[in-house]
């Protein structure tokens, strides 16, 4: 590992770091006295200054790019994703401020990329053995179907937490990288046992999971050398249980108002109900056969604008769920002596997530750069700081991994 | 001017003094001078902040949006931070997209006959056993052992002469559909439904004919392949990923594929009516079958969502009717009077399962999504 970043100006070739664990012990070997610094901070009593969010975002702003990237995405068969969800992510950045200083997000397109590729590989070479395997030679390779299933849960846990990896090492503020510690593998393992956990409570072990998937993430993420802390206490103070129990129970009545839904719409359109009821496949083609385009078009518009509003209440009744999450993990999150606090309210949460759900409905998912940025907009005016932390003490942290989240964006996730 | 500086070791905030003589930034800051050559920087403007950075340093210098102006007007196009890639990058990905379109559409269709041709028979066959063993499961056979009798015999007739490379083995099966499949070892599936919608032995044969075609030239394998290369391909690029681009991009590759199953049904009909010919039968029931089905004759209610579904995969009707008439031959009849009624009660217990009822629950996706590997009847050599 390299111990010259701290020497000069030119960093040093980032270190892959990637899956594999990366302990502090392997990190770059800072001057003792950084560590010291951390375990006894110069002087005696609070140290360090207050830290203020704001931010600048103009969500506005971000048509344009929503545009471009759609173009691109088109003409380039969506390979551009790379390059475009990058330059999202670095205007989303530069729109945050802690005290008055903005973050900047230094990943490139090509970095994704080439992640993508790799893991394109990774996967996609066992997969194509194992299909050949059950197609040509025996079909009881077809019994690897059930590792495969593990496997893949586990991989996208240890996906997600590169992916987290490789976004906080893009992230630098005052020129200061943040770093994510941990282990990818061991943030795997939680993640399949929370597969299993939630199938076999229906769900209610989620509210734990949340925590203790949070206290991964946070017990290990770094701002240069200063230390995030998890404190599962000041996280449990904001209880998760009431407001789950709510959205639980909440779905099975939305489950019901679409239910009903769905046969008003199916009793006012009997002809068109009847064709798809049986016809299953090639409903199109049937239906240009019975009814004129108008109908066929107010009985779809029916259902999007049916659709829509289902999602609608079902947001609202998780709304409470997803507010409180926020709020109990931001609450955990402590640096030095700061502790963050998020003030996300079920209804305004509500309000954004059913204008991010109508904006990607009709677009047709065009303007996610824009549902991102309201996003960040929303969480970030949203967030302040109690107390003290020592920002202005940070030391450069060693650098993350070359490309990462390629497995993360082999399974479609990413959280921006 | 004065502007912040911060080292990239610490994220201590230095007041800085900066000056720009027109080649390089002068930085004095923190009892230290630091140059920066015009050449190696961008800038980051957001709002009232320009961010300033080096090449390969993680040193910045933030300045007031004004002064930083002051200081690029004499500035010639300093880079500015973006990670949206240049007019090269996107060229390059162009042609990239291009390229792979141009494989999938033309590429891997053209290397899908010397594939289908290379693989091994047993690997062909093992496949076969496979997909039939399932498809077993979702079409039971029909009951009628007679029936089967006859249409296995009627094949045995027809590929009789034929190069094809699988013994043919063709049964009648329950399906809520008028369809005709060939699998891949050379499986024959022929739907109740389709041998109810037969006016006349000569109809089936030439649908059992028109199959046998599609063994002999391996257009299975050939599916096979081409779904294989096409769908990995196609994967590779969009990444499994879910977005209405992505899934532009995938169906535009299945629409593709449908093209090329349109070529090996035209060849199909004209092979299968040489083995009507070379067996001695009447070619004439194709061209009836097809007549029928467009002027839409077993159109009953209960029907019309499998014959649209049959019209979907095989359009150019008319010009199928038309090749089928110019080329139609008088012969024997496939099949005598007596064995043409056995036949037709092999699957009569279609009627009872399926009177009144609506289709039971077997939902076959015309190709399934992000699956190189086709295990659905529908894809391969279906007709």
């Amino acid at each position: 590992m390299a111990d010259q970043e701290n020497n000069g100006e030119l960093s040093p070739r980032p270190e892959v770091l990637g899956g594999t664990e990366m302990t502090e012990g392997q990190a770059s070997s800072p001057p003792r006295d950084v560590w010291d610094a951390e375990i006894r901070p110069a002087g005696d009593g609070p140290v360090g200054q207050p830290v203020v969010f704001s931010t600048t975002l103009q969500t506005r702003s971000f048509f344009g790019i929503s545009l471009i990237n759609g173009l691109l995405n088109i003409v380039t068969l969506t390979l551009y994703r790379f390059w475009g969800k990058s330059e999202v992510r670095r205007r989303v950045w530069q729109g945050v401020r802690v005290n008055g200083e903005a973050f900047e997000y230094t990943g490139r397109g090509r970095e994704l990329f080439i992640g993508f590729l790799l893991a394109s590989l990774l996967l996609g070479i066992p997969f194509l053995t194992f299909v050949f395997a059950v197609q040509l030679l025996d079909e009881a390779f077809s019994l690897l179907v059930l590792p495969g299933y593990l496997l893949i849960f586990w991989l996208w846990g240890f996906g997600m937490f590169t992916a987290f990896r490789y976004m906080a090492s893009r992230t630098t503020w005052r020129g200061i990288r943040f770093a994510l510690f941990g282990s990818a593998p061991t943030y795997g393992f939680m993640w399949l046992g929370l597969q299993f956990a939630n199938g076999m409570t229906a769900g209610w072990i989620q509210p734990i999971f949340e925590r203790l998937l949070a206290e991964q993430v946070w017990n290990h993420m770094r701002f240069g050398d200063r230390r995030f802390r998890w404190n599962q206490a000041r996280s449990e103070r904001i209880g998760l249980y009431g407001p789950f129990a709510l959205g639980w129970f909440g779905t099975i009545g939305v489950f019901i108002v679409a239910a009903v839904a769905l046969g008003v719409i199916g009793a006012a359109n009997p002809d068109f109900w009847d064709q798809v009821s049986q016809g299953m496949e090639g409903v199109d083609t049937e239906v240009a056969k019975f009814a004129s385009p108008l109908q066929v078009a107010a009985v779809i518009l029916e259902l999007v604008v049916a659709s829509v509003l289902v999602l609608m209440l079902w947001a609202l009744v998780w709304s409470p769920y997803h507010a409180a999450v926020l709020r109990s993990v931001t609450a955990g999150v402590s640096l030095d002596e700061a502790r963050f606090d998020m003030n996300a309210g079920a209804w305004s949460l509500w309000w954004l997530t059913c204008t991010n759900i109508a904006l990607l409905v009709f677009s047709l998912g065009l303007l996610m750069p824009l549902v991102q940025a309201r996003t960040a907009k929303y969480l970030v005016s949203r967030m302040r700081a109690i107390g003290q932390a020592s920002l202005d003490e940070a030391h450069q942290a060693p650098p993350g991994p070359r490309t990462a989240e390629g497995l993360a964006d082999a399974f479609g996730f990413s959280l921006i | 001017m004065q502007g912040s500086f911060y080292d990239g070791l610490t994220a201590t905030a230095h007041p800085a003094e900066v000056t720009f003589d027109g080649r390089a930034l002068t930085i004095v800051a923190g009892g230290e001078t630091h140059t920066w050559l015009a050449s190696e920087l961008s800038v980051d403007i957001h709002a009232d902040q320009a961010r300033i950075s080096r090449r390969r340093s993680d040193a910045r210098l933030v300045l007031a949006l004004a002064d930083w102006r002051q200081v690029s007007g004499a500035l010639d196009g300093v880079r500015r931070h973006s990670a949206a890639g240049g007019r090269g990058l996107v060229v390059g990905l162009v042609a990239a997209a291009a390229a792979t379109a141009f494989v999938v559409f033309v590429g891997i269709p053209m290397a899908s006959g010397p594939l289908a041709r290379a693989t091994p028979l047993e690997y062909e066959q093992r496949m076969g056993e496979n997909y039939n063993a399932q498809l077993s499961a979702v079409f039971p056979a029909c009951e009628g052992e007679a029936g089967q009798a006859i249409l296995q015999g009627l094949g045995d007739r027809l590929s009789a002469e034929t190069n094809a490379p699988f013994p043919i083995q063709v049964r009648a099966v329950h399906a809520p559909m008028v369809n005709a499949f060939a699998l891949p070892g050379g499986y024959i599936l022929v739907t109740g439904d389709l041998i109810a919608a037969a006016e006349t032995p000569d109809e089936v044969a030439a649908v059992l004919a028109h199959e046998i075609a599609h063994v002999e030239r391996r257009h299975v394998m050939q599916a096979v392949w081409r779904s294989l290369g096409a769908g990995m391909l196609l994967d590779l690029v969009v990444g499994g990923g879910t977005g209405a681009g992505q899934q532009a991009v995938l169906l535009a590759g299945q629409a593709s594929e449908m093209s090329f199953d349109r070529a090996a049904e035209t060849e199909a009909d004209e092979l299968g009516r040489s083995f009507l010919h070379e067996a001695g039968l009447s070619s004439r029931g194709m061209a009836d079958f097809f007549e029928r089905m467009a002027e839409g004759e077993i159109d009953t209610p209960a029907q019309v969502a499998e014959v649209s579904e049959w019209w979907m995969t095989h359009p150019n009707t008319d010009r199928r009717i038309q090749a089928a008439r110019a080329a139609e031959r008088d012969g024997a009849p496939a099949l005598s009077a007596a064995d043409w009624a056995t036949l037709r009660q092999s699957c009569s217990s279609d009627e009872a399962e399926t009177g009144g009822q609506p289709w039971g629950p077997i939902v076959i996706e015309r190709r399934p999504r992000n699956d190189p590997m086709p295990s659905q009847s529908n894809e391969v050599g279906q007709d």
